[in-house]
């Protein structure tokens, strides 16, 4: 029972990655993919180590922190990104 | 558990493509903050597939210092891009 | 005993390292190295060797990267220098924006340099502290025999640069009116560095 709750998730995850990532194939603006990218990665990888956390709970701790560190890391690098790459958008609009 | 890594893979190869083709840095950035999310992930599947400890330690830091990497990355991108 | 799955992981590597040495702007190879680095870390995990891993995380993909972005930044640079008055002027503002345009094709960058007077600004030349100098007085001639016609050529300007290939690349490459290129060689001290 668990075992098919764990994998479903995993399946689940990697779906999310599949839709973050494929925006990224595209001539889209970095700003929009940089949002399916943060909110659709975050989600899927926290989505599987949630899965492997139901696999093997005696890695709990290891996992626990991996699933922290992703929600906070993630969230200020897509804002580091983000402020980075705009001025660069700003000064190309006002050349062309 | 085979079939879920290789799906993985597959997930990775679309960034390493659009490293590849794309020309601006920025994108090139994005899909290289991707590549390095992806990668630390599958080091954890395979340690809970191996019950190995220290490579799960190991992809926990990788995961941190990676995303650390990246910020340092794009703020010295952004000086070069300046002057 | 080896699974599937970790030949193709390892099959990932040569295919970023070929990604990799067929970039040719420095920062974009620069930002691919990091990828080969998480891609590298990876083949190591796999192959069971987690300390590798981190060192080649922690060294190779954050500790190089970074140096070699602030190195290749200070060293692929065009120093120009100028006289202080020449900045404000609107055909000068034009030559340097040409300048930079060729510049930019090389992944160059362009500095100004602003200098008091003209022999301060050979003075830097010669002492190479500037690749090139840019003014309305030719590098050759003396001082005093160029302001008799002074008014005459206003307008055109004389760049010496010292560094062959730059020469090289500038003139095949800049093609304007405002200027004149010259090659001024430097002699070799005896100090090398």
């Amino acid at each position: 029972m668990i075992d098919i709750l764990s994998y479903s998730l995993m399946v689940i995850g990697i779906i999310f990655w599949f839709w973050g990532t494929l925006p990224l194939i595209g001539e889209r603006s970095v700003l929009f993919k940089l949002h399916s990218l943060s909110v659709a990665d975050t989600l899927g990888s926290m989505t599987i180590i949630l899965g492997l956390l139901l696999k093997i709970p005696s890695e709990w701790s290891l996992l626990l922190l991996a699933i922290i560190t992703l929600a906070i890391w993630n969230t200020v690098l897509g804002y580091v990104i983000a402020y980075c790459s705009i001025d660069e958008e700003i000064k190309n609009k006002k050349i062309n | 558990m085979d079939s879920i890594l290789i799906a993985m893979i597959l997930a990775l190869l679309i960034p390493i493509y659009e490293a590849w083709q794309d020309d601006d840095i920025w994108q090139k950035m994005l899909a290289f903050a991707s590549i390095a999310t992806k990668t630390s992930i599958m080091m954890l599947v395979i340690s809970v597939l191996r019950d190995d400890w220290s490579i799960g330690v190991v992809a926990v830091i990788i995961l941190c210092v990676g995303n650390a990497g990246l910020m340092l990355l794009a703020h010295l991108i952004k000086r070069i891009n300046e002057t | 005993m080896i699974d599937k799955y970790v030949y193709i992981i390892v099959a990932l590597l040569p295919l970023s390292a070929l990604m990799l040495v067929f970039q040719t702007n420095p920062y974009h190879a620069l930002v691919i190295r990091a990828i080969l680095g998480a891609i590298a870390a990876l083949v190591y995990i796999v192959l069971g060797a987690a300390d590798v891993a981190l060192t080649e995380a922690l060294v190779g993909t954050m500790l190089a990267v970074t140096l070699y972005v602030v190195a290749v930044r200070s060293s692929l640079v065009l120093r120009l220098g100028i006289l202080k008055g020449d900045g404000k002027t609107n055909s000068f503002t034009e030559l340097i924006a040409s300048l930079r345009k060729v510049i930019n094709r090389h992944y160059l960058r362009l500095e100004l340099i602003e200098y008091p007077d003209f022999l301060t600004l050979k003075q830097a030349l010669v002492e190479r502290e500037v690749h090139a100098i840019c003014s309305q007085q030719d590098y050759s001639e003396p001082q005093n025999q160029n302001s008799a016609t002074g008014i005459e050529i206003e307008q055109t300007y004389h760049t010496a640069i010292r560094v062959r290939r730059l020469f090289e690349i500038l003139q095949t490459e800049l093609t304007l009116p405002e200027t004149t290129l010259t090659y001024v060689s430097v002699f070799n001290r005896e100090d090398k560095h």
